[in-house]
């Protein structure tokens, strides 16, 4: 028994009425990778300057024992440091002892 | 003129990390929808393929001058075999590791069409792991990241990928995508 009603095409599945359409940015490729470029490049440049400016982090957990010792020459006049000649993994690479 | 290359050595990681988080997140980016708002798949597919060009160069200038730098007493050996170092073994051997992954991602990418593309895929899966061990090696070892900017910067981009790493690990076992 056929009905009467005739066959519809098949609605197409990326253009039905109830799906949500994907929208995309409009950045083309080359857009992106210079993005990519200059993101990576600004991050060198501001990273470097913060080096520059904070040489001597004393609490940081890998620093080379020169560093150290300018640091505590610096703060410690009046006492002779001794670097370490092996960086060390301890906050101050540093050993401090007061002339008698 | 030691610092120098100590300075260098510092924001040459960082940037290496920044290109490698730009890297996993433009790979990741197509299949999760994570960068849908810049562009389109075809282009974010295009930046993924050109991201060595700029995580090579600064992966590069890291190491170089690592070497350089007297202070930090980094040896050729150092670079490629981890956990050989007088200090710092964990910190620096994780960076060691992760450069040696990165080795290998590229060049198995190099050499696609000799792969099968289920070998292949499996061999691109260890940059997951290579950013990992990257990740652990700034945070152990990074000097700058005694810095509340940079250490919030560094931790919000790892958990990020972290975030869309899982949705992609969720989308690729969900049982309605197996076919039977």
């Amino acid at each position: 028994m056929k009905a009467n009603s005739p066959t519809l095409p098949p609605i197409p599945a990326r253009t039905g009425p109830g799906r949500p359409k994907k929208r995309s940015g409009p950045v083309p490729a080359w857009g992106l990778k210079l993005g990519g470029l200059l993101t990576t490049f600004g991050v060198f440049v501001s990273s470097f300057g913060y080096a520059n400016a904070h040489l001597y982090v004393t609490n940081a957990p890998l620093q080379p024992a020169t560093v150290a010792a300018v640091a505590t020459t610096d703060t410690t006049a009046a006492t002779t440091s001794t670097a370490t000649a092996v960086p060390s993994t301890a906050q101050p690479a540093v050993t401090v002892t007061k002339k008698s | 003129m030691d610092l120098f290359f100590w300075e260098i050595a510092r924001a040459s990681g960082l940037a290496a990390y920044a290109a490698l988080c730009i890297s996993v997140l433009s790979g990741l980016a197509p299949r999760t929808q994570a960068l849908s708002f810049l562009a389109n798949n075809r282009a974010v597919r295009a930046l993924h393929d050109w991201t060595p060009w700029i995580v090579i160069p600064a992966a590069l200038v890291h190491v170089v001058a690592l070497l350089l730098d007297a202070t930090a007493r980094i040896g050729i050996l150092d670079v490629f075999v981890p956990f050989l170092t007088s200090y710092g073994q964990l910190a620096i051997g994780l960076g060691t590791i992760s450069l040696d992954l990165l080795i290998i991602v590229l060049v198995t990418t190099w050499m696609r069409r000799r792969f099968s593309n289920n070998a292949w895929q499996w061999w691109h899966r260890v940059s997951y792991l290579g950013f990992v061990t990257m990740f652990l090696h700034a945070m152990l070892s990074g000097t700058d990241l005694t810095s509340p900017v940079i250490s919030v910067l560094s931790w919000a981009s790892g958990i990020g990928i972290a975030y869309y790493a899982l949705e992609r690990l969720g989308k690729a076992l969900n049982p309605s995508r197996i076919r039977a």
